[in-house]
This record gives structure tokens, C-alpha cells and sequence, in this order.
């Protein structure tokens, strides 16, 4: 009897606690449905990666200050939808393939692709009528116009645009403390890079004298590895070589590069670990003193490194180092910098039902008032104006819950990565606070427009064009990233060069240059 | 499985005895003129709560297994979002053309034979083996102890398991600390294509023992006491007990178990190996499955291509499941259908 009492007060328990989620569930539910009706509408759905540097305080962008007051000054409500961090490839496809599509999609895309497949249409006639603000900037600036324009004259984004001064973030920084104590200069060619790092190596002891990994999967090669190839005028992959498309592995500098990297990693100068390093073990070599030299970017990285190696080590200084060539007095010509499309954009998606509110909504980020929302947030709060320049309150620069300047930025603002609007300057000239950052920016910048000359533009691909070049590259990326790693290591001979050329010729390389060369043509002639 | 094995024992047995009772459950017996459905809806009423049991599980296999087969008609065309499954043109077999003439075709299929193999070979016996070693142990406790310990790595998520696994083959990690204390060097162990097989088929197979071990312990349980002490009149040492008594009564288990083991040959634990590899191991670790989730939606979003790579992956399992079975049942009369 006992018993059976205790059974049933048990599911009595289970059953009220059930109960009770189911209502509290209701009533959430409720809530959200009567905020929906203020304006009797559904909240436009934009999706979008979640920038690491947002996550850190919020879980949405919907949290963030600048969206929430563009909401309030556009009267559209949105809802962000976030993949998972480091899954977002795949989450796009799936989502693609699903054709459960949400209004907006905030991508790098291949445009023209998403728009063939039907997935986004076209916004030409859009920005026309209800983008007045995007419409005034493209008139001004034809060749801005030029880059976001497909072949036919189509746009499908509306862009993420640079079109200030500062277009170099990232580049070389090395360990100038150790340079200072065993006096040596700053290395400028691959030969004095050679002995500098020997120097590390041999005086300092260090296990990764160059470091050099793969954060964010952006090719086992890494940043820093290619700006050492790219000082033999040649890239890791598709550039221009005197206006014609050209494959950097296939050409003979890359296996003088090849050389030079297996000689620096028998001898231990470059990190062992270069094919494994993810993220965490990259920063961890850094902040170890493990490594003398490596890529970063000033604002995200250097802003990060440099104070927390001076926690420990008061005189730990990192300076940017001039991208390496071959020959002293050489430009170099590869410097990381974007086009002024930095090929980010939002789409409209063939789901949305209310495009045109949707794109009048964005356009609010190029007007005056969002221009400054996104750039600096909300004057009086994030930011006062100090004889007409926007300066950051203490909320930013010296955030009282002890976040970095990128992490309150993020919290308050969209300015360190990519979102609909224009990057102003006068946000990276407050941004860059340290010395080092403020010479880096100068430094990386002084060769920028070299960049022009060697890199790709903004192309746009037919779809079967754009088929057929992603099944061919995908073959030979794999290909390539796998024979760099074993031309390093020794686990195949230098002499075997040519074979590997051979090789991605047979994965029809001419075929893909040629389409890319066709589509440069083209877009030279838009 | 156990269900399986009782299955099995009732048709080896079910020719001599109760010739009644597994009429009466399928409803045969019954007048021979009636149609299927007449006959279905009498069964159904005699036996109505085993039916309603029976429905999710069908429903489960008509949902997540029956329901996405549609899908696979992209292998043969050339599926693009906008056209729609429907709307995309037929490209007849071009894609598995593409895919048996491809650079990585022999590499992959190498890669997913020999792990599946490597499995196989070492993966399959231990368990037997084990379950054997605790079957003579007498000290309950230890036993116990032994099995307990063994079977709760089974529990820990893949994803745990082989953040351990990086995190100790990494250089200065746990087994570089072994290997340097014995005199070796400290070496990304992870890195070397050469080692990929046997961290992954060492680490499965610690993962895994004690889990699989519990079912020939099961099978164990139910031999005849008798027989052991029959032998032990006649002097059989314990060795000439196990190979006479031991082994031919879980014979049925092991052959069903190999028979599902040869039939999943190719599919091999895609998880874990996206967890563990590395483009540095590629040589030894890339198999059919990865290269269907890098091509297909991680790196590039050839669908219809990998659907017939992944096709062609069921075919030949199929092929396997079907020969293993034909095998077992010329050799020893055990057989899963």
C-alpha cells in the first residue's frame, strides 16, 4: 500500500512539472506572438555568422546596440539567425539545399550561383527605388559600382564597403625585444629572414622561430607561409601575372620556395607542428615566447597578444615587419589588401515577402545616422563628438567590465567585421590604440596598391562556369595542400616537382585558368 | 541481438517441436481461400497491442530510412537548388564515371577497406576474448570490477574520446611522455600518416571492449552448466573446456555478430575519424565517407556528385551483407535471413 501511495504522488510530482514548462512554455510562446503583432508582421530573419568577438558577450546580434537602435529607427524587427561557430560552410549548404530559406542571408558568396539556383533575386530595381542612400554612393564611386556589378549588370548584394584608407589589416609581426637583445635589424628579404631566424632559434631556443598554422582553416599553408612565397611575386593559388590568370603552384618560383621551406624546416625554423596548429595551440606559442615571428592582424590579434605578453614579460614588444622579398629594394606586391567591396553582402532570398522594406532597412546603414550607428554606436553612450571627430568614451577604450576595446566595440557596434554599411577611418584610427598597431597599419599600407596589379577582382562566374571551376580547384586545393605538407617535411623529394605540376595539369588547371581569364575579360569590359 | 539469437535457436528448433504455437501468432492455419488483408486483419485483431508496438518502429524506418532513398536520384543528375530534385537534368551514371576515374577514387576505397579490415581483425575478437578470460575468473568481485571498468569508456561521447586521443598523441602529450621516458622521440603522433590505423583501430577497440563483451557474456550464461561438469568427469582441462563447450555455445552470437560486422565493412565510423584526422594523414585516413562530407557540404557543395559516391558506398555493403550471409549459411547454417 505504501508503495502504490508513493507511485502515485511521484507522477503527481512529474505531472505538475511537466505541467508547468508546458505552461510557462505557452506563455513564452504568447509573449512573442503579441510582439509580433505590434506591427502585425513577422520579424525579417537575417542570417549570419556570429563574429567570435560578439559571442564573447552576447548570443545574438540581435543584442547588440547598433541593431536594436536600427530597429527602432527603421521600424522592422529582425531576427538573427547564427550558425554554429566553425560549421558555418556547412550549415549554409544544408540550408541551401533544403530551400528553407530565411529573408536575409549575410554571406561571402558566389552570387551569381545563389542567384541562377534561385535563391536570391535580383535588386537592381530595389536599390533604385529604396536605397537612395546605397544609390548615391554607387553613382560617386563608378569603380565601386564596377566591383559590385555581375557581368550583365546585376547586383545581388548589398555590400559591406571599404572605401577609406585603411584596406591592409593583417600581416608579419615579429618579436622585436629578441631582435633588440641579440642586434639585429628587422629583416626585409627571405635571406636576412633566414638569418634571424637562425638567431631565434640558436640564441633564443625557441621551438617555432616562424609560426605559421591554419587559424580558421584558411588552407593548411597558412597567412604566413604564403607571404614568404608571395615574396617571389607568386601566390598560393589564382592571381594576374602581367594582366593574365596564372596558378601559383604550377609556376617555377613555387618550387624555389619549395627549397627554401623544406631547408627552414630541417633546420628547425619553422613550427613542426605547422599542419596541426588550430587556433588555441597558435595563440598558446605566442604567449609561450615559443615563436619569434608569425602572421596576425593588428587590430584582433596584436590588441590581444601584445598586452598579454607583457603581463608577463614587461619587455615583450612585437613590431609589424615589412611583407619579405627576394632582393633588397623590391616592392612587394602581395599585401592582403581588399577591394573596396570586400565581397561581403546581404541577400535577399526568394523567401522574403516584403524585399522592399527589407532593403530600405538596410540602406539606413549608409545613410548619415546609420553610418555613424555602425561605426561608432550611439553618441552620448559609446561615443561624443570632440570638434566634429567621433571619439569612443570609456565604454570602449577603457570598458569598466573589463573588456577589451574589439569586445566592447562588438558588444555596442558592428565595426571589425564585415555587416551592410561603410568602414569609416576614423574608427580603425581609434581602433589601432597601441603604438605598434598605429605603425603597423602605415607600414603594411605602404605597398597596397602594388595589390591591385597581381590579385583577382571581384569576378562573377556563370553557373556552369562556377561548376565546373569549383569541381576542378576542389581536386587540386586538396592536391596541393596535401603535396606542400609532404615537399616540407621531406616526405617527398623536391626533384618529384615536376610530376606534381604534371599532376594538377591533369586535374585540367588549364581549363580553370581559362575560365577565370574569361571572366577577368569580362570584367575588364563591364 | 539477443533477440536474434532467439530467433535462431526457434527456427533450428522449431522443426521438431511446438508446431502449434508459431502458427497460431502468424495467423496461417486459417482458411486458405481468404485474401492477405482478410488474413492481416484477423492477425491484427488477435494481436492488436504487438501491432501497436510494432508501428513506431515502422514508422521510424519509413521516415528516416525509406523517405531520404528518394533523394538519391540526384546521384544521377545534375542537382542544382533552383531546379529542384524534379526539374535537374539526368546525367545517367556521368557522376560515378567521374567518381571510378578520380585521383583519390583507389585511395579512399583502400583507406575504408583497410580500416574497416584492420576493425575486423583486431577489433572482432577481442571482445570474445575478453568474455572468455572473465568467464574462468571465479573472484566475483574482480570480475565485476574488470567488467565495470572496462565497458564505461563505451559511455563517454566520441567527440571526449578523441579530444583524449589528440590532446595525448600532440607533441608533450600523454603517450609522447611514454615514449620519450622509454628513449624515443617526441613526435607529432598524428601527423604521420603511418600511424593513423593504429591509433584509430587501438582506440576503438579500448573504447568498445567491455561494451561488446557483454553480450558473449549473455551468450555464456545461457550453456548448460552440465556439459562443463560432464567434462570435468571425463578430465577435460579447463583449456579443452573452453574450445568444446565455450566457443561451439556462443558460435550462433559470433557468427551473427561477424555476419553484421562484414555487412557495415565500408561504413566505417565517420565521426571519429572527421575528429581525429588531419589533412597531414589524408594518405592513411581519408575514407569514402569524409570525402563525401568534405566535397559534399563542409569545403564544397557538389551534391550530386556525393550522393553517388555515397550510392555506390550502400551498393557495396549490400553486395558484402548478402555474400557474408550466403557464407555463414553454406559453412555452418547460422544465417541472419
Amino acid at each position: 500500500m505504501a508503495q502504490s501511495w508513493l507511485r502515485k504522488a511521484a507522477l503527481l510530482g512529474a505531472t505538475l512539472i511537466l505541467g508547468g514548462t508546458a505552461l510557462s512554455g505557452c506563455s513564452g510562446g504568447g509573449e512573442e506572438a503579441e510582439s509580433k503583432q505590434g506591427d502585425g508582421k513577422d520579424p525579417i530573419s537575417i542570417w549570419a555568422s556570429l563574429n567570435t568577438n560578439v559571442s564573447i558577450t552576447l548570443k545574438s546580434m540581435n543584442e547588440i546596440t547598433a541593431i536594436k537602435e536600427w530597429e527602432k529607427a527603421t521600424g522592422v524587427q529582425t531576427k538573427f539567425e547564427h550558425p554554429a561557430v566553425g560549421a558555418e560552410n556547412e550549415q549554409f549548404n544544408v540550408m541551401l539545399a533544403s530551400s528553407e530559406l530565411p529573408d536575409v542571408m549575410f554571406v561571402y558568396g558566389d552570387y551569381s550561383k545563389l542567384y541562377n539556383d534561385g535563391s536570391i533575386i535580383r535588386l537592381n530595381e530595389l536599390i533604385d527605388e529604396y536605397a537612395p542612400n546605397l544609390k548615391k554612393i554607387l553613382e560617386e564611386n563608378p569603380e565601386v559600382a564596377k566591383q559590385l556589378k555581375a557581368d550583365n549588370g546585376d547586383i545581388y548584394a548589398i555590400p559591406h564597403l571599404r572605401l577609406g584608407e585603411y584596406k591592409t589589416f593583417g600581416g608579419m609581426f615579429i618579436r622585436q625585444d629578441w631582435l633588440d637583445e641579440l642586434g639585429l635589424e628587422k629583416p626585409e628579404t627571405l635571406d636576412e629572414w633566414e638569418t634571424v631566424l637562425r638567431a631565434f632559434k640558436e640564441k633564443k631556443g625557441v621551438n617555432a622561430p616562424l609560426l605559421y598554422g591554419a587559424p580558421p582553416k584558411l588552407s593548411t599553408m597558412g597567412p604566413a607561409a604564403a607571404n614568404f612565397l608571395e615574396a617571389y611575386g607568386i601566390t598560393n593559388t589564382i592571381f594576374l601575372r602581367n594582366g593574365k590568370v596564372a596558378y601559383g603552384p604550377i609556376e617555377p618560383e613555387y618550387k624555389t620556395f619549395l627549397e627554401m621551406f623544406h631547408r627552414w624546416y630541417e633546420e628547425g625554423l619553422i613550427d613542426p607542428d605547422f599542419a596541426t596548429n588550430d587556433q588555441k595551440t597558435f595563440d598558446a606559442k605566442i604567449l609561450d615566447s615559443q615563436a619569434g615571428a608569425f602572421f596576425t592582424f593588428i587590430g584582433g590579434g596584436v590588441g590581444r597578444y601584445l598586452p598579454a605578453l607583457q603581463e608577463k614579460d614587461p619587455k615583450a614588444n612585437m613590431t609589424a615587419v615589412q611583407f619579405p622579398v627576394v632582393n633588397k629594394g623590391d616592392e612587394p606586391m602581395f599585401t592582403g589588401r581588399s577591394w573596396e567591396w570586400s565581397g561581403a553582402g546581404a541577400t535577399i532570398t526568394k523567401s522574403n515577402k516584403r524585399p522592399e522594406e527589407t532593403v530600405k532597412a538596410l540602406d539606413y546603414f549608409f545613410g548619415e545616422e546609420g553610418h555613424m550607428l555602425k561605426n561608432f554606436g550611439v553618441e552620448g553612450e559609446t561615443y561624443t563628438m570632440v570638434d566634429g571627430y567621433p571619439t569612443y568614451t570609456d565604454e570602449i577604450l577603457h570598458n569598466p567590465d573589463g573588456l577589451s576595446v574589439v569586445q566592447a566595440m562588438a558588444k555596442h557596434f558592428i565595426a571589425n567585421y564585415p555587416f551592410v554599411g561603410e568602414d569609416d577611418d576614423r574608427y580603425n584610427e581609434q581602433y589601432y590604440q597601441l603604438q605598434q598597431q598605429k605603425d603597423a597599419v602605415e607600414l603594411f599600407s605602404k605597398y597596397s596598391d602594388n595589390t591591385l596589379e597581381v590579385s583577382i577582382p571581384p569576378i562573377s562566374l556563370t553557373t556552369e562556369e562556377s561548376n565546373e571551376y569549383s569541381k576542378i580547384m576542389n581536386d587540386i586545393t586538396t592536391y596541393r595542400d596535401e603535396m606542400f605538407i609532404k615537399f616540407v617535411v621531406g616526405a617527398e623529394p623536391i626533384d618529384n616537382f615536376d610530376k606534381f605540376v604534371e599532376q594538377i595539369k591533369k586535374f585540367d588547371i588549364d581549363r580553370a585558368i581559362e575560365i577565370q581569364q574569361d571572366a577577368v575579360d569580362r570584367y575588364n569590359a563591364r | 541481438m539477443s533477440g536474434g539469437a532467439r530467433k535462431l535457436r526457434a527456427a533450428r528448433e522449431g522443426g521438431q517441436q511446438a508446431p502449434y504455437a508459431p502458427r497460431d501468432l502468424h495467423g496461417r492455419g486459417t482458411d486458405k481461400k481468404e485474401g492477405w488483408f482478410a488474413r492481416l486483419w484477423l492477425n491484427y485483431k488477435k494481436n492488436k497491442a504487438i501491432y501497436w508496438m510494432a508501428l513506431p518502429v515502422v514508422l521510424y524506418f519509413l521516415v528516416f530510412k525509406y523517405m531520404p532513398m528518394y533523394g538519391a536520384i540526384i546521384a544521377f543528375k545534375d542537382y542544382t537548388v533552383g531546379k529542384g530534385i524534379w526539374g535537374s537534368e539526368w546525367v545517367g551514371l556521368q557522376h560515378f564515371r567521374d567518381f571510378f576515374e578520380s585521383y583519390y577514387f583507389w585511395r579512399i576505397l583502400k583507406n575504408t577497406l583497410l580500416l574497416s579490415f584492420y576493425q575486423l581483425l583486431f577489433g572482432f575478437p577481442a571482445p570474445i576474448l575478453l568474455a572468455l578470460l572473465l568467464n574462468e575468473l571465479r573472484h566475483e568481485l574482480f570480475k565485476r570490477t574488470v567488467q565495470t571498468v572496462s565497458y564505461i569508456p563505451h559511455f563517454i561521447s566520441i567527440v571526449v574520446i578523441c579530444g583524449m586521443v589528440v590532446d595525448f598523441s600532440a607533441r608533450g602529450g600523454l603517450f609522447n611522455t611514454i615514449i620519450t621516458f622509454f628513449g624515443g622521440q617526441d613526435s607529432a603522433l598524428l601527423s604521420d600518416p603511418s600511424n593513423f590505423r593504429t591509433i584509430y583501430t587501438a582506440s576503438s577497440i579500448w573504447q568498445e571492449l567491455g561494451f561488446s563483451t557483454i553480450i558473449y557474456l549473455a551468450a555464456l550464461s545461457g550453456i548448460n552448466p552440465e556439459l562443463y561438469d560432464a567434462s570435468r568427469v571425463d578430465g577435460a582441462s579447463r583449456l579443452r573446456q573452453v574450445w568444446h563447450i565455450t566457443l561451439p555455445g556462443i558460435m550462433p552470437m559470433i557468427v551473427i555478430l561477424l555476419i553484421l560486422r562484414i555487412g557495415g565493412l565500408m561504413e566505417i565510423g565517420f565521426e571519429k575519424i572527421i575528429l581525429l584526422y588531419n589533412p597531414n594523414v589524408y594518405d592513411t585516413a581519408d575514407v569514402i565517407s569524409t570525402f563525401v562530407y568534405r566535397k559534399g557540404i563542409s569545403e564544397g557543395s557538389e551534391f550530386s556528385y556525393t550522393t553517388a559516391v555515397g550510392l555506390f558506398q550502400s551498393v557495396v555493403n549490400f553486395i558484402l551483407l548478402l555474400g557474408a550471409n550466403r557464407l555463414s549459411k553454406a559453412l555452418s547454417d547460422n544465417k541472419l535471413f
